[in-house]
């Protein structure tokens, strides 16, 4: 099956790709895998007043898999934490065209998305516990 | 579902969907064909594969009783001794041959076996899981980024024998580890089978089938991940 030319753009020429150092203030990690393909992505996410400036990814995997987490690492640059709860694997489908077996990779990045907010959630949180 | 019903069963004996038969109408004791009419019946697609082909719920089976049962049966079903037959007759003969395929190529091989019965047994092993081993994905990672590099240079750099010589011994290592996985997964597999075989309902053994299972399911999507690497590793550095 022929990938789509957004994937295939994401897939030459990813955006975002690299890491932070994960004790880094501000950084939440997200790592997730789907046994299913045996693929691994892992997003990360740097907040600086409740905004995100940046997002890095490293994705081991399928060219779907590599372009969802591209993908979604250019959607949460600018967007507020609350904002980028609300991305969902539908729409990272729908912007690159993925074909229904596809579908689990943007389910990837979703998951790898939420997990990297919980690990900032968890972050602030026990940041505020420290300091009671 | 109680798994337990099946390891006294006979082979021949298969509880079929439907008790009765789709012709005559008479009662269908358990085989693939009507015994008064001598109808083919429909295998149902509820039937799990085991059931299907006969065979316990087991993780240890025998591939020549296997393979035995399966030529038996695509010689019971195929679509050519059904040429002369009636329609309905033709349609439960590709259903039953396409479920039969599909339920063999499935049981034959041992890891596929295992992880459709734990499909069976605890829900879909191919979710994707929330708490990863974060340890070995790291790896992963990092060892994918050295193969990105290993790509980059190319195969004249100066710089590729060291970097060769790395990841050739990384992928020694890993293919160890999936060895060793596998050989973990085997243990698990006796244990499975031991555990029905004594068919206790005890607290005891409830917990004891939930710790084979969750070890089972975390091996077997470990060893994809380690595979999935490795032969990435092997097209990469031949």
């Amino acid at each position: 099956m022929a990938y789509s030319d957004k994937v295939v753009d994401h897939f030459t020429n990813p955006r975002n790709m690299g890491s932070f150092k994960k004790d880094e203030e501000g950084v939440g990690t997200g790592m997730v895998g789907a046994p299913e393909c045996g693929d691994v992505m892992k997003l990360q996410i740097k907040v600086q007043n409740d905004t995100i400036v940046d997002a890095k990814f490293k994705t081991f995997g399928c060219g779907s898999a590599i372009a969802s987490s591209s993908l979604a690492t250019e959607w949460l640059k600018g967007k507020t934490v609350e904002e980028a709860q609300k991305i969902k694997n539908t729409d990272i489908v729908q912007e690159l065209n993925l074909p229904p077996v596809k579908i689990h990779c943007s389910v990837l990045a979703e998951d790898a998305i939420k997990a990297a907010l919980a690990d900032y959630q968890k972050k602030v949180d026990g940041a505020l516990t420290d300091a009671k | 579902m109680d798994h337990n019903t099946h390891s006294t069963a006979g082979p021949r004996e298969l509880q079929m969907a439907r008790s009765m038969c789709w012709h005559c109408q008479s009662e269908v004791a358990g085989e693939y064909f009507c015994d008064r009419c001598v109808k083919v019946q429909p295998v149902s697609k509820e039937l799990d594969y085991f059931t299907c082909l006969g065979f316990p719920r087991r993780l240890t089976i025998d591939q020549h009783q296997l393979e035995a049962k399966f030529y038996e049966l695509s010689r019971a079903f195929h679509p050519d001794f059904y040429q002369n037959k009636s329609a309905a007759e033709q349609t439960i003969s590709l259903g039953n041959s396409a479920m039969l395929n599909t339920a063999y190529r499935t049981l034959r091989d041992p890891i596929e076996r295992a992880e459709y019965l734990l499909d069976l047994e605890a829900g879909s092993v191919k979710e994707i899981r929330n708490s990863p081993p974060a340890d070995l994905f790291e790896e992963i990672l990092e060892l994918q980024d050295t193969l990105n590099e290993y790509r980059a240079t190319g195969r004249v750099s100066e710089t590729e024998s060291p970097l060769r010589a790395k990841l050739r011994s990384e992928r020694n290592t890993l293919e160890q580890r999936q060895r060793d996985m596998e050989a973990t997964l085997q243990q698990l597999f006796v244990q499975w089978d031991k555990l029905q075989d004594r068919g206790e309902a005890t607290d005891q053994a409830r917990a004891e089938r939930d710790r084979i299972l969750k070890q089972m399911r975390e091996h077997l999507s470990n060893r994809t991940y380690v595979k999935n690497i490795v032969s990435d590793l092997a097209s990469t550095i031949g």
